[in-house]
Parts: C-alpha cells; structure tokens; sequence
C-alpha cells in the first residue's frame, strides 16, 4: 500500500509541475499588468533577420496605439508554418492571424482552413478594401469572387541591368525582347563553355512572368482549363529553352549553383572584387528587394573611395504582340485561420498593417522594410515619396505594382500543385531543348487539369 | 466429509461447520492472494502506462488511422471522404506513367542500393583497419565516429559547400586527378543511369565534358561519410571473434588477408545481415539532408524527390494526407518484402558462431 502511496504522489507532483511549466510557458495575457483589459491577437509570421524587427516595429506601434487589441506574435522562420498551422487548427487552438507567401488562398479558402472576410469583415471595411488595394492585392486575396485574404505588401518583379558594364560592351538596356536577347547574345556568345558572366539568363521558375509578358493567360477561369498550350505560353517557354540550347544545360547548372555559393547570398548582378564593374549577370530579373542590395553595395564602394557601376531598372520587355509592364506577382498576406478566437482584433491589426484608415501607419513599415505597399494611397504619404526619393530605383517597381498586367499564379484550389507542375515543366523544357517544348508543356497541362477536375468533382462542382 | 450433509442431527451440523469453516476460509485466502496479485500486476501497469499510453496514442493509433485514410481523400482539415482504392489506382497510374510515386520509387532505390552497401563496405574497412592495435587508437575510433553525432542540418550545410561546383574542396581534389568539376547539387543526371553513361562514352570519343555525377551521387557521398553507427558495430562485432580462431589460422597458415576472408567476415555476416536491414530501413526514411539539399523541393530535375519528400509534400503542400498515406502503406509493404528478401536469403550467406 506504502509503495502504492508514493506512486499516486509522484505521478501527482509530476502532474502539477507539467501545469506549472506550461502555464509559465504560455503566460496569460491578463498577468502582465500593461495588456490588463486587452484582448490578445495571436499572430504568426514567418520574418527573420532584419525584416522581424521592422514586425516587431509594427506591432509595438499598433499595442500603443490600442486600448482595446494586444498583439502577440510568434515568428517561424523557415517551412514549417503550414504544418504547424494545419496541426493548431485540427487542435483546436489556431492563432487570429497569419501571414503567408505561398499561392495558397485560393486552396485554403476552398477548403475551409480559412475565414472568408465577408465573415469577418462588416461590409463597410469589404468596400473600402476593395476601393483602397491596388488590382494584383485584390487578385492574390480573391477566390470566386470572395476575399479570403488581405494583401500586406507586393513583391514585383523587374529587369535589373548594370548600365556601366552594358555601355562597355557599346549596349543600351533593352526596350524589346528581341534587343534582349540580343545583348544576351553578344555578351555571352552561344557556346561559350565556362562562362564568367551572363548577359542574361532566364529562370525557369520565370515562366510565369515570362508567359504573361509573351501574351499568354495560364488559366481560364470561364472555362476552368488550363492553357499551358497557348501559343504565347509556349512561345515564352521556348524562348526561355533557347538559352539551354544556346549554352547547354551542364553550363547552365554549374553557373547557377555558382549563384548559391556567394558570401551572404550576394545579389549576382553586384561585382565582387573590388575593381570590378560587372557581376555575374549584367542583367537579371529579381525583386523590389535587390534595391536595398544595391543601394548598400554603392554606399560601401563610396566609403571606401572606389568607383561603381551605375544600376537601372526596366520592365520586362515585350514581344511583338505582347503586354507591356506585365509580370508575375506576389506577395505576403494576412488570412484568419479557421476557429480564429479574436476575428475583431485581427481584423483591427491588418487594417492598421496595410494602412487602411492611416496610411501614413503603413508607409512608415513600407519605408521601413523596403516593401511595396498595397495601395496608391500609401504610395502617396509624404513618408513614403521621401523614401522613393532616397531610392530611385524603387519607382519602376511601385509604377509596375499598379499595373493590371501584373497578375498572381491562378487563386485556385490546387495552385501549389499547378506552381510545382509548371515550373518543372519549364525546367525540363530549358534543360532539354532538344525535345519538344509544346509537347513538354501539353504533358504537364494533362496532368494539371487531371488534378484540377478531380479537386472539383470532390465538392460537386 | 467433502460435502454438505443435510441431515438434522448434531453430527451433521458439526460436518457442514467443519466444511465451511475449511472451504471459507480457502476461499476467502483465494481472495486474498488474488487481491495481491492484482495489486502486483496494477503496480507492473503503473509503471509501464507512460510506454503504453505513448504506444497507443502515438504509434498504434496513427498506424491504424493511417489505413483508413489511405482510402479516403483527407486533407487534414475537413472529415476524411472514403474514396476507396483511387489513392492507391493513383499511385499504379503514376507507376505506369512514370512520374510522381514512379520517381520517388527509382531515387529512393538508388540511394538505398549504393548508400547501403557503400556504407557497410567503408563501415566494415574503417572497423578493420580501427581494429589495429596503432598508437592513437581511442583518437581515431573517435575522429572516425564524431560525423556521426553531427547534427544532420550542419552536415547538410557543410556539404553544400564542399560540393560547391567552383569554390568546393571536393572539385578541388578531383582536379588534382584530372577529373572536371562536377555539378554535384545542380545535375539530375546521375553517375549510374543511362544518361550518365552516354554522358562518359561522350567524354571518352571527345564529344563532351565529363560531367558524371549529380545530386543523388552527392546523397551517397553525404551518407558514407557518416558510417560512424555501422563502424561501431563492426567494431564491437569483431571484438567478440574467439581469439583461438585466429590461433587456429595462423597454425593453418593463413595470412591477414585469408584470416580476414575465412574468420573474420564470416563471423560478421549476423551484423552485416543486422546493419543491411536497419540502413534500408534508415536510407528509406532520409529525410533533413534531402529536404536541405533541395529547398524541399526535390529539385534539380526530382532527381531529389524520394519517398520521404514526396510523401511530406503531398501531405502538407498538396493537402493530400490520403494519398500520403496510401504512399505510405506501399512504402511500408515494399521495406516489408525487402527485408523478408534479405532475411530468406541470410541462410545462404550469414553463418552464426554455433553453427
């Protein structure tokens, strides 16, 4: 009995000493004095580095300016937020708000993982978002007509070239696609085996901007098909695989993880050696982001009393035929998982992130983190034209994330896997040029649409 | 005497007393004794209840929710919709086609058929060789082993530099061969596969450069560095070979080499038959390194996409859990056959100390 005695009590102080860590693990917010009468927003993100201190930035000016929200939010870097998300919300203890970059609003919403607006949202603020966010933040938050997901910031990308050494070489930037692929050409002539620069070399995960650019729609979504096959489309794919011809696939490769291996992961366009004026590419399409890169490269040669390159940014030149300023856009959005227990209090904290309501709020973060704000009326601060001023080549970005030809990978169920499909495809196709293109790209249109179909016939449609 | 006498006399009434008093208080012992049993056997399941619970909540649970998922379309969120056998009729399409399950099938085996022999070939030489009695023995068993304790994200790390086409000191031994550098992590094509040879018969009339080894060859390198778990075994393995089997062979006349190939290596075959078994098991699980190496991704090319990866997008990316699961329950019966396979084929080849 005596033995039975002291089992029950050492399972029992096991017990309360769990509660205890757990209970100090996750303190209530009542317990500190400065929340009292607050109700928390739990937030999760996925910002490290510098950008999680412009977060935490936002968040403190947001609690100081609350008496009735307080936000707590939880950084996760890395990949492993879905996960995690999915596994809270089948327990039952989701957070109030998330943010997100991956083409998963229209998957989510389908499924019911997470909250339409008009659930959460009076329709008052629902017009005023629709009013307030540019086209392409509408479209990454829109599926069938209802918003699933808030837009916080849009990641454009561009053409980035290197004036100086372009001038070198007796070149101007390209206005025409044909101009270049041209000055791909002369810069690095087709053949050259272990090249040390590239005039230009696509991506083939760039399908998609490139596609939009050539003319071409992905998905139709009157008729819910999938267009791999459009002439333009496969004219983008096949512009892109002449550089595999041109240059071989093994080149190509080894020049890429070249890429990788940068100190810091530098930006390829940037010269390494310090009497250098040209970089691993002269020209490169890359994100808003680079700004900052560049920006730091020429103050560190300033200060250091060496000349530099002079940097530019275009759009993505056009085809005969094709859009002009289009491009493939995304971006980070904010979406309120299903069960989400402070629906005001998130909805609260996402109006003030994106400046709805004080837009003055939002371009103070937008300044801050290098980020394209969602809507003209941002753009338009005092705060954030001083910032475009200090970082000229901002503005080609910030003009772009207006434009109507910028459009996201399709809101749609099944858009990771159409991601996933396409940009092999386009892998396939630029390592591989002596197949087919058209037919590559039809293979991956079967497959795709198979899935889609089957994703549909399972709720009924 | 043995029963009850229902008579109405005074003997009678002292036999049915004298009855009940012996079978009472038998029975009232059995009582007693079984209470002490119980309380025995409570106190066993007491103690034993953390593994048992843990057993059941997290093995046996998941394990048998996992079938009934593996025919339902479930994706984590909303209730599993029983679909029947079309996870598993998807997996023979893909099988048939080619692509998805049939490529995760094809770089899974071929990391499990070069990994694992490779490791137990470096593993049982390095024992060999760390079974010498040298000065500074304790330092290399030690030096050998620590790659092994290594977390696997900074072995992960590390060998993506080493492998790095132009800085990496990989490329940089190779050339001192003469070798070109390789594109270990950007190639699909891999060493032994018929691109790969086109790619070698092309060096060799002059056509190309020589460009042999891709991502999954990386893999295999990455695992054979860290053989530290199997040199141990050995290690431990060898120190139990009866010393008079090698007086034996020296009397015989026998040479290191033979003592090694007669003695030695046969005595080893339950531990290689054990470390065979245990690294297909572990080469089919490799998971972190492949899912750094790519970005979690599988790429370049899904030379990358293995069991593993294919089965933790397609639950958390694609929102598939069924089909993962049905993945899973295929993987499960392939490791299964493999392993029977293996065990079937010990008594040709592994021999025991008693027989």
């Amino acid at each position: 009995m005596k033995q039975l005695s002291t089992i029950f009590v050492l399972v029992c102080l096991l017990a309360i000493g769990l509660f205890v860590a757990l209970q100090r693990a996750h303190p209530r917010v009542s317990d500190r004095p400065e929340n009292a009468g607050r109700s928390e927003v739990v937030f999760w993100h996925f910002w490290g580095g510098a950008d999680r201190d412009v977060v935490d930035d936002v968040v403190q000016r947001f609690n100081a300016s609350q008496e009735q929200f307080f936000v707590r939010s939880i950084a996760m870097p890395g990949n492993n937020l879905q996960a995690k998300l999915f596994l809270a919300i089948a327990g039952g203890d989701p957070p109030d708000l998330v943010n997100q970059d991956d083409p998963i609003v229209g998957d989510w919403g389908w499924r019911g993982i997470v909250q339409p607006l008009q659930d959460v949202c009076s329709p008052e603020e629902l017009r005023a978002l629709d009013e307030f966010l540019f086209p392409a933040a509408k479209q990454l938050g829109s599926f069938d007509e209802t918003m699933y997901a808030v837009c916080n910031g849009l990641d454009v990308r561009a053409l980035y070239y290197n004036l100086t050494a372009l001038q070198k070489h007796g070149l101007q930037p390209p206005r025409s696609l044909e101009e270049l692929t041209e000055i791909a050409r002369i810069i690095t002539p087709p053949g050259t085996l272990n090249p040390e620069t590239f005039g230009y070399l696509p991506d083939a995960r760039r399908l998609w901007a490139w596609g939009k650019v050539f003319g071409g729609d992905f998905f139709d979504f009157e008729t819910s098909r999938v267009q791999l096959t459009d002439p333009a489309i496969v004219a983008a794919a096949r512009w892109m695989a002449g550089f595999g011809n041109w240059y071989g696939a093994d080149t190509i490769n080894r020049f890429r993880q070249g890429d990788q291996s940068l100190p810091g992961k530098t930006f390829p366009l940037l010269p390494i050696q310090d009497q250098e004026v040209q970089g691993r590419y002269v020209m490169l399409m890359d994100g808003q982001w680079r700004v900052r890169d560049i920006d730091a490269f020429i103050d560190r040669r300033r200060q250091q009393g060496l000349a530099y390159p002079e940097f530019g940014v275009c759009a993505l030149p056009a085809p005969a035929g094709g859009r002009v300023d289009a491009g493939w856009v995304n971006g980070n959005f904010f979406l309120i998982p299903k069960g989400a227990k402070n629906t005001p209090g998130a909805v609260a904290f996402m109006k003030y992130w994106i400046g709805l309501g004080d837009p003055e709020q939002a371009a103070i973060t937008c300044a801050a983190g290098g980020w394209i704000p969602v809507s003209e009326e941002v753009v338009q601060t005092n705060v954030f034209q001083a910032f475009l001023d200090e970082r000229p080549l901002f503005r080609e970005f910030v003009r772009l994330a207006g434009s109507q030809n910028q459009t996201p990978i399709p809101v749609i169920p099944g858009a990771p896997m159409f991601k996933r499909e396409v940009e092999k495809a386009s892998a396939t196709a630029m390592a591989k040029p002596d197949q087919s293109t058209e037919a590559i790209l039809q293979e991956a249109n079967t497959i795709i649409q198979r899935r889609l179909d089957k994703l549909g016939r399972r709720v009924g449609q | 005497m043995g029963r009850l006498n229902f008579r109405l006399t005074k003997a009678s009434f002292d036999q049915n007393l004298r009855f009940l008093k012996r079978h009472v208080c038998r029975y009232a012992g059995n009582v007693v004794v079984s209470l002490m049993m119980k309380r025995r056997n409570l106190i066993g399941y007491l103690f034993a209840s953390p593994w048992m619970v843990g057993f059941l909540l997290l093995i046996a649970w998941p394990f048998a929710a996992s079938i009934y998922w593996s025919f339902c379309q479930y994706d984590l969120i909303n209730p599993p919709e029983w679909v029947g056998t079309e996870n598993y009729r998807r997996l023979m399409q893909e099988f048939r086609e080619g692509r998805g399950f049939a490529v995760a099938l094809q770089n899974t085996a071929y990391y499990a058929l070069l990994s694992v022999p490779l490791s137990i070939v470096v593993g049982m030489g390095l024992a060999v060789a760390l079974s010498w009695r040298v000065r500074g023995q304790a330092f290399y068993r030690t030096a050998f082993y620590l790659p092994a304790v290594i977390p696997i994200v900074a072995t992960s790390v590390l060998w993506m530099w080493l492998l790095d086409p132009q800085d990496g000191m990989v490329n940089y031994l190779l050339s001192w061969l003469g070798v070109p550098g390789q594109n270990w992590l950007t190639q699909s094509r891999s060493a032994f596969s018929v691109a790969g040879l086109e790619n070698a018969a092309g060096w060799a009339a002059g056509k190309n450069q020589l460009l042999l080894f891709g991502s999954k060859d990386a893999l295999v390198l990455m695992s054979v560095w860290a053989v530290g778990n199997a040199m141990i075994i050995f290690l431990a393995a060898m120190g139990d070979v009866p010393e008079s089997l090698y007086e034996a062979a020296t009397i015989d006349g026998a040479g290191r080499f033979r003592k090694f190939w007669h003695v030695t290596l046969p005595l080893l075959s339950p531990v290689i038959l054990f470390n065979l078994v245990m690294g297909l098991i572990k080469s089919v699980q490799t998971f972190t390194s492949i899912y750094i190496l790519s970005e979690g991704t599988g790429q370049p090319g899904e030379s990358l996409l293995v069991f593993s990866l294919h089965l933790f997008l397609s639950a958390f990316s694609d929102l598939e859990m069924g089909y993962a699961s049905a993945m899973a329950w295929v993987t499960f019966v392939i490791l299964v056959v493999c392993t029977l396979l293996l065990f079937r084929s010990s008594k040709h080849w592994v021999f025991y100390s008693s027989q």
